[in-house]
């Protein structure tokens, strides 16, 4: 009993953190990832005047999503047409946010609101920075969807509204879709790749 | 026009000159209030246009009749400048609905600026797209005066091919005079004439000075002038004696002296005739005249110049009038004995009513004591040519006086100039000087001596035209080294001008060598900073060449330098594009977009954007748009051509690309891809044949090779495609892509060590790229019978992520990825 108690003291009083992740404007510049967010409709379960949907898209890290409802808290982002989806990126801070910081999200993908099945459930604890969240179904490949939904299900120290600053989605850029010329690695193969 | 007009007018023009639009304008309204004539209207309408507000001009004479020729032709041009084409053509030529007018009809209305009128409407006609009339218009205006080169120029990016040596000759003197406004250069060759002239000209213009220094001043004027005086004698000499008003002459007078002397023009044509071309061939007014002192032939530059007639200073050298006798005028230079010269032109004014005949002299004026040889400012030909140059030989003149003549020339095209080389008029007129006291020229009668100088200056540029005509026609045709090999003969102060060497890094551009381009493009950089036109290939050569730095340093100095440029802007989505910052370039495209409607490569360059975002539909609309300003960019049909290959319409693709390579010929780039085209359509040997004519016309080009040796693959032609990759590792030793393909062949041979060996070599180059071609690689062969060994593959990559796994491991995966053998 003791001994389990000490195991219970000992993993409280030693929460791993979540680690900040990379910039995701780096995975951009490696080309093979790109931001598909604009060719998405995005929308929100509720949020407080000025802290909406275009906070939440801006580029910007000052500047916030605050929802008004009750949890949980959903974004949705739909597109025209089945996408490939390979990485979400969700920029949380717990020094900024405090109780506002989501702690339990969860991602469902769909073709549409009643159609959501969940892949992820991710817990985050005491974030600091962008979180990359790999999209991915049972076959390790970039799942295709028409719907995501990021569902703010528990934000830290109970709280009950949650500030988001920034959410960016990735599609892996398909290099067989430049049909037939593959990437290359060297300039002078990618020079005289096409005419610009 | 009255007297009473006169002194404002030359006020008015005198401010146009100074680029005083403010108060020209004011000036110009308050004539327009006072005197509601004509001619009036058209100074004001001037004013307005000059200021560069071409919406007054246009409301302005549209709201008042326009009977004279300058008013129309002026009308129009503002008509084309605000995009009213159908206007502006019906101003011209009667419209589309009215009875047309025929070129000839036009000529004879709008006399002297028909060849300009022409040209306008030529441009008129292609952009609305009828490029036969179009074409037939810049033809003719060439005709009437070959020292236009834009409507050259417009033929040949149309698709035409205008011979250089047709059209850049003056065929008669008929010809001459009628381009140079105040035909400074007619010679007429008997004696009545010439005295007629001046005489008219001085009875006519009481004021004669002021407005001869006015026109002096407004060079650009002379294109409206004469219509009926063409033949005019160079050196019209206005009597200093006939200046009545003394207050304006001193004032002028003050002026003239205080220009700088930088140089006079021969040839009071064009090239004198605005304040900004440099004449060709020029004088420096300071240098004495090595030699014989007694002549002074001294053509001056328009602005530069303006001599007023310094009253009463007879003991300056008088400026003879051509045939005339010493006795009239002295327009000499204050101080300089030698140096006389106002460069007159005389120049009737518009044509009709208003012969206000203010003579407006170009000429360049003989000195008075009728023995004295004059002084050719031989000066005029030859700038650095007192030795025999090479390039000499091509401007000699043709006539005896063998004067070596270098001329120099006023840029072409861009209104570029280069400086009168003064060191060397120096030598020249040294040379000439020799030259010309060996007596030849004495034999020449003083005003056919200048007619011919004149005559050779002209010469000399048309010889240049020529060339640079060559050159240009050959790079439109995209025969590129023809055209490098035409451009870089050209003199050297020529080449080393940012307009030829544009031309000459763009042919280089077309050829894919990036290299040599990126040199040229840095060179002109480094000569002609304020250059925009042909930056944006430049910023595409960069972003070829990957040097994002240099290209966001070009996009910075032109986006700072003019913001309504659509090439700075072009340079900057290039920029962005590189750093794959997609959506910002997609928005400079679309700025290039609309400062300049009409630039067909900001299309193009934003169709790419696109394809590259995936926005397939935008990207077409963009295309298509590109096309439509231009029928003949070449890259938009490229770009139409790959978004149907993208979409796998690969007949349409292929008919995109062969209609690309109808009007590039040369370009090994198109070659290649229609190559895979067609091996994508199945029609496998005539691929190979294109891909060979392509290795044939480009041997450098590396995908040429790695197509050929894919479509070998495809076609199980191992040997060959192991032959062909393996020429190709020692041309481009690091590209992943290559060892991977070798591995294939090696795998489909059976020879696993070496496909092993080289699957890790492009694992080692390129471990994402290869992966993603992998797992492409496993997609394909996803079938449900290979399940089992799919699987395994597919643990084995999931953990793979780094080349960190076993090789093994690795290989084996690759290996039985690698069964596919599409690439």
């Amino acid at each position: 009993m003791e001994s389990i108690k000490e195991m219970n003291i000992f993993k409280m009083t030693t929460p791993n953190k979540t680690p900040p992740g990379a910039d995701p404007k780096q995975l951009e510049r490696t080309g093979t990832v790109r931001e598909i967010g604009s060719q998405a409709v995005w929308s929100l379960s509720s949020c407080k005047p000025g802290f909406g949907v275009d906070q939440l898209r801006d580029d910007n890290l000052e500047t916030y999503w605050q929802s008004d409802g009750s949890q949980p808290h959903l974004v949705n982002i739909q597109f025209r047409r089945k996408t490939t989806v390979k990485t979400l990126c969700i920029y949380a801070d717990y020094k900024s946010d405090e109780s506002y910081t989501p702690s339990k999200i969860s991602v469902r993908v769909g073709n549409n609101f009643h159609n959501l099945q969940e892949i992820r459930q991710l817990e985050l604890v005491e974030p600091s920075g962008w979180i990359h969240v790999p999209l991915t179904d049972n076959h390790k490949k970039p799942t295709r969807t028409f719907m995501i939904q990021i569902a703010v299900l528990a934000n830290h120290q109970n709280g009950r509204d949650t500030h988001m600053r920034q959410i960016k989605i990735y599609t892996p850029v398909e290099e067989s879709s430049i049909g037939k010329f593959p990437r290359c690695t060297t300039i002078d193969f990618m020079m005289y790749r096409s005419i610009r | 026009m009255t007297v009473l007009q006169e002194p404002v007018q030359a006020a008015i023009w005198q401010a146009l000159n100074h680029y005083a639009y403010r108060d020209a304008v004011f000036l110009a309204e308050r004539l327009y209030a006072e005197v509601h004539s004509e001619e009036a209207l058209f100074l004001l309408a001037t004013c307005y246009y000059r200021s560069g507000k071409a919406y007054k001009a246009y409301r302005l004479l549209k709201g008042h009749s326009c009977t004279t020729p300058q008013c129309k032709y002026l009308l129009a041009k503002c008509c084309v400048d605000l995009s009213k084409l159908a206007e502006g053509e019906q101003i011209l030529s009667g419209g589309v609905f009215n009875k047309q007018k025929s070129h000839d009809d036009i000529v004879t209305e709008f006399g002297d600026s028909a060849c300009f009128t022409l040209s306008l409407l030529g441009h008129v006609y292609c952009k609305t797209d009828r490029l036969a009339k179009g074409s037939e218009c810049y033809q003719k205006s060439l005709s009437l005066n070959p020292f236009l080169w834009s409507p050259f120029e417009s033929l040949c990016e149309i698709g035409e091919k205008p011979d250089p040596d047709q059209t850049f000759k003056l065929t008669s003197i008929q010809n001459f005079s009628n381009c140079l406004p105040n035909s400074c250069t007619t010679l007429v060759s008997n004696h009545s004439l010439s005295h007629r002239q001046p005489e008219t000209v001085l009875t006519e213009t009481p004021q004669d000075t002021i407005e001869l220094n006015r026109l002096n001043l407004e060079s650009s004027n002379s294109k409206y002038s004469l219509n009926t005086d063409s033949s005019y004698i160079d050196s019209a000499v206005i009597s200093p004696d006939t200046v009545p008003l003394g207050t304006g002459t001193s004032i002028l007078s003050k002026q003239v002296q205080n220009k700088p002397k930088t140089g006079r023009s021969l040839l009071g044509g064009p090239a004198a005739l605005s304040p900004l071309t440099p004449s060709f061939g020029i004088l420096p007014l300071e240098t004495p005249s090595p030699g014989d002192g007694s002549y002074l032939q001294n053509y001056t530059n328009t602005p530069s110049v303006i001599d007023v007639p310094s009253t009463g200073a007879p003991t300056k050298k008088s400026v003879a009038r051509i045939g005339q006798t010493g006795t009239k005028s002295v327009f000499s230079q204050s101080g300089n004995s030698r140096e006389v010269t106002p460069i007159l032109v005389a120049q009737t004014q518009s044509s009709g009513p208003q012969t206000s005949t203010t003579p407006q002299v170009l000429s360049p004026t003989i000195t008075s004591p009728p023995n004295a040889l004059p002084r050719r400012s031989s000066r005029l030909f030859t700038s650095d040519s007192s030795t025999t140059k090479e390039n000499s030989k091509k401007l000699k003149m043709k006539f005896p006086p063998k004067i070596p003549n270098r001329k120099t020339k006023s840029k072409t095209n861009k209104g570029g100039i280069t400086q009168p080389n003064i060191n060397d008029s120096l030598e020249i007129t040294k040379l000439d000087s020799s030259i010309i006291s060996e007596g030849k020229i004495s034999t020449f009668t003083p005003q056919i001596q200048a007619f011919n100088l004149q005559k050779a200056a002209a010469e000399g540029l048309m010889s240049l035209l020529r060339e640079m005509g060559k050159g240009y026609l050959a790079l439109c045709s995209y025969n590129c080294k023809e055209a490098i090999n035409i451009l870089s003969h050209l003199p050297s102060h020529h080449y080393n001008t940012g307009w030829v060497l544009c031309q000459i890094g763009r042919a280089y551009f077309e050829l894919s060598e990036y290299m040599q381009a990126e040199r040229i493009f840095s060179e002109v950089r480094r000569i002609e900073n304020y250059r925009v036109e042909g930056m944006e290939i430049y910023s595409t050569t960069l972003w070829h060449l990957q040097k994002d730095v240099a290209l966001s340093v070009l996009s910075k100095d032109l986006t700072d330098m003019d913001k309504n440029s659509p090439e700075a802007w072009c340079a900057a989505g290039n920029c962005f594009s590189l750093q794959r910052e997609h959506d910002i370039a997609i928005k400079f495209f679309q700025r290039a977009i609309q400062v300049d409607p009409n630039y067909a490569y900001a299309y193009t360059l934003l169709g790419h954007e696109f394809v590259l975002t995936e926005e397939l539909d935008k990207a077409l609309a963009c295309f298509r748009n590109a096309i439509r300003v231009n029928p003949r960019h070449y890259n938009a049909w490229y770009g139409l051509g790959m978004i149907y290959y993208k979409q796998e319409k690969f007949s349409l693709a292929e008919m995109h690309f062969q209609k690309a390579l109808d009007i590039n010929p040369q370009s090994s780039v198109l070659l290649c891809h229609i190559g895979v085209v067609q091996h994508a359509l199945k029609k496998s040997e005539k691929a190979l044949d294109t891909l060979n004519k392509a290795i044939v016309i480009d041997p450098k080009n590396p995908l040429c090779k790695f197509h050929r040796a894919s479509v070998l693959f495809a076609n199980e032609k191992y040997k060959s495609a192991l032959q062909e990759l393996e020429e190709l590792k020692q041309i481009v030793p690091k590209e992943s892509l290559v060892y991977f393909l070798i591995g294939k062949v090696y795998k489909k041979l059976g020879q696993t060590h070496l496909a092993l060996m080289n699957f890790s070599w492009a694992m080692d180059l390129d471990p994402k790229g290869a992966n993603n071609q992998i797992k492409e690689a496993i997609d394909k062969r996803y079938l449900p019978d290979d399940e089992e060994p799919i699987t395994q593959e597919e643990q084995i990559m999931g953990t793979d992520e780094s080349q960190e796994s076993s090789m093994t491991d690795a290989d084996d995966t690759q290996l039985h990825a690698a069964e596919s053998d599409e690439f």
